[in-house]
């Protein structure tokens, strides 16, 4: 089979965002179309990164759940029932396998207070970076301060978007109605961190 | 990318623009590796994607793959495990491999802008590629079973 392709026609996902961009290049690639494939893979890469950090992976191990989930997803297209669907199904796969790769099973309970336990980090260390600005570094180590259920869901928010609310809340098991408090608590966990990290300067 | 949005009064604005910043924070300190669309997108280059994943095993500490310049590196799946050792012979490296269960199955090595290289495991389920480039690598093993034949792949990973 070779691998036509007309470079005057626009592919079929041009001009689209978010869900409907990555249901487009979803039924392309269903349909053979390499170029649908790499786009999803660079715009979504992103995302299954962030899902498996979040579980609290090395660089090492989260890289591996990112080829895993990529290659099982092009392994089984049919697996995928909604195309726009794809999102949550990334992330429910790539949590899933990064469960697996830890060897623990992360329960699917709610934040609470008592959840605020210290779990050592696998984050570089700010330290590390350069050319940051004051803000940006506050910000991280905040944030690296935040139990892992917290960063999870941070995580998951910024990069799936306010928009696919539904996504975070099946991917964490999460009631819907309880994302918004809950991204609420851990904002406010946040700002007090910031708060204590930036002193009353 | 949003920057300032019109004010919305609150600790919900608050919220948006503590997220906002959040967003991009976390894409700066914490970004995927350099190279890995590109190396996810090689190992999709795959003529048939039917296959099942290996997955990189660590003996002990992570973070072995640092060390990857020499010594065993083991991939398992389901029942499978793909063993290789590496020697560096200048530019190239030499691939000794061992599969368990073994059988003569085919073994093909691919390195990202250098083609592939391809041979068959003796019956000990030992093989070896002499002069294998160096470079973003992955190893595909064909193997017979009930239904036809198996394809196993292990993750596309710099050697």
């Amino acid at each position: 089979m070779t691998g036509v392709h007309t470079a005057e026609v626009d592919p079929p996902w041009e001009g689209l965002a978010g869900a409907e961009l990555f249901a487009a290049c979803l039924r392309a690639a269903r349909e053979g179309n390499k170029q649908g494939m790499n786009r999803l893979v660079s715009e979504l890469t992103p995302l299954v990164w962030n899902v498996a950090r979040g579980q609290g992976l090395d660089t090492h191990a989260a890289e591996d759940v990112v080829q895993t989930v990529w290659l099982a997803l092009f392994s089984h297209l049919d697996q995928v029932r909604e195309p726009k669907a794809l999102a949550g199904w990334l992330v429910t796969t790539a949590r899933h396998e990064s469960q697996r790769v830890h060897g623990r099973k992360a329960p699917p309970v709610p934040l609470t207070d008592e959840m605020a336990e210290t779990v050592p980090s696998t984050l570089p260390a700010p330290e590390a970076e350069v050319l940051r600005t004051e803000r940006d570094r506050r910000i991280w180590s905040a944030f690296a301060q935040l139990p892992q259920r917290c960063q999870e869901l941070l995580r998951m928010t910024v990069l799936a978007g306010r928009a696919e609310y539904r996504v975070v809340a099946e991917a964490l098991r999460m009631p819907r109605g309880s994302i918004g408090p809950n991204r609420g608590r851990c904002l406010k966990t946040m700002r007090e961190l910031l708060d204590i990290e930036g002193g009353s300067a | 990318m949003r920057e300032h949005g019109a004010p919305e009064g609150g600790a919900q604005s608050d919220d948006e623009s503590l997220l906002a910043d959040l967003g991009r924070v976390i894409a700066t300190f914490d970004p995927p590796p350099p190279g890995l669309v590109e190396r996810v997108q090689f190992a999709l280059e795959l003529e048939n994607l039917d296959v099942e994943v290996a997955r990189w095993e660590r003996a002990g500490l992570a973070g072995v793959r640092s060390a990857v310049d020499q010594g065993t590196i083991t991939f398992t799946v389901s029942d499978l495990t793909v063993m290789i050792n590496l020697t560096k012979t200048g530019r190239c490296h030499r691939i000794d491999g061992w599969l368990v269960p073994a059988g003569r199955y085919e073994v093909e090595v691919r390195v990202a802008e250098h083609g592939s290289s391809a041979t068959t495991a003796d019956e000990g389920g030992r093989f070896v590629l002499d002069d294998v480039p160096r470079g973003t690598t992955q190893i595909v093993v064909s193997m017979p079973d009930a239904l036809g034949r198996r394809t196993v792949v292990t993750p596309a990973v710099v050697l």
